[in-house]
């Protein structure tokens, strides 16, 4: 049953991934690459991460598609994926590089499974029953204590980039002034 | 098919290539950064895959700081894709050679 579920997930998430990549509609695209992320936040869950399959809903498939979207609509993206003559060439190279690229991941997770690295699945659900804390807790603890310092600079980078999407997507009048928020809506 | 280690990181690397094969074939820029969004979930996957495997919560908060950082990119990427809209009113990335030697 459990290997049933597995199996469709499986094929489910690669059917998006496939969806993101095909589509001719960029806003089709953008709605499985929605698809592949709910995807992923439920293989987090089956790997008992639920803090981080929560944060993938939100921040992902919520926040940063939204900004996706909304960025799509407002250019009005219509025009058709064309190739020209001089990108036939790249395109066929770069295929083929990136599916041998492919085959060398999976000669590399080949290699482990047949030298026989993985564990038991009942061995570790069995030691993550065994915690006597919830996982947030853990996770919190190791993020403020371990991990203070990149938390921190977290913030700093949150910062810049915010700061700097305003100086980038803000309008100039012809002599370089700004253009206020009022005069745009007027 | 369990869901086991070898399961997840194949799941991982075809996702991984799938968005490889989006930036070498698309042109329109957004298409382009989703595939790159792409790839960072699938790295995310083989984050929390090594994570459950070995019993260790650090592949967790590695994932919510590629989070950050992919919310950040996104935030920045799209306010220069918006720029570079009102200048030549398309976003093919092979056309926008300004910076070009």
């Amino acid at each position: 049953m459990a290997g049933l579920v597995y199996t469709l997930l499986f094929l489910i998430t690669v059917a998006f991934g496939l969806g993101v990549l095909l589509n001719r509609n960029t806003v089709s695209s953008a709605m499985c690459l929605v698809g592949v992320m709910f995807c992923i936040a439920v293989n987090y869950l089956m790997m008992r991460q639920e803090f981080v399959a929560l944060i993938q809903i939100l921040v992902y498939a919520g926040a940063i598609m939204v900004v996706f979207l909304f960025v799509i609509m407002m250019l009005n993206l219509r025009e058709r994926e064309t190739t020209p003559w001089y990108l036939r060439n790249a395109r066929f190279w770069g295929g083929a590089l990136a599916i041998v690229f492919f085959f060398v991941l999976a000669a590399g997770i080949q290699i482990f499974a047949v030298s026989g690295g993985t564990k038991a699945t009942a061995a570790k659900e069995a030691a993550i029953a065994a915690r006597e804390t919830p996982e947030v807790i853990l996770l919190a603890t190791l993020m403020l204590t371990e991990y203070i310092a990149p938390f921190l600079l977290t913030s700093v980078l949150l910062l810049v980039a915010v700061i700097g999407a305003i100086v980038m997507a803000r309008r100039k009048d012809e002599d370089g002034n700004e253009i206020l928020i009022e005069e745009e809506v007027a | 098919m369990e869901l086991t280690f070898e399961a997840n990181l194949l799941l991982s690397a075809l996702l991984f290539t799938i968005g490889i094969l989006g930036v070498m074939w698309k042109r329109n820029a957004i298409s382009l950064f989703m595939s790159v969004e792409l790839m960072l979930n699938a790295a995310n996957l083989a984050f929390v895959a090594f994570a459950y495997e070995l019993g260790l919560l650090s592949g967790g908060i590695l994932v919510l700081f590629i989070m950050t950082v992919a919310a950040a990119e996104a935030g920045v990427g799209l306010a220069i894709f918006i720029s570079l809209f009102r200048g030549k009113h398309h976003i093919r990335v092979d056309e926008h050679d300004s910076l070009h030697g």
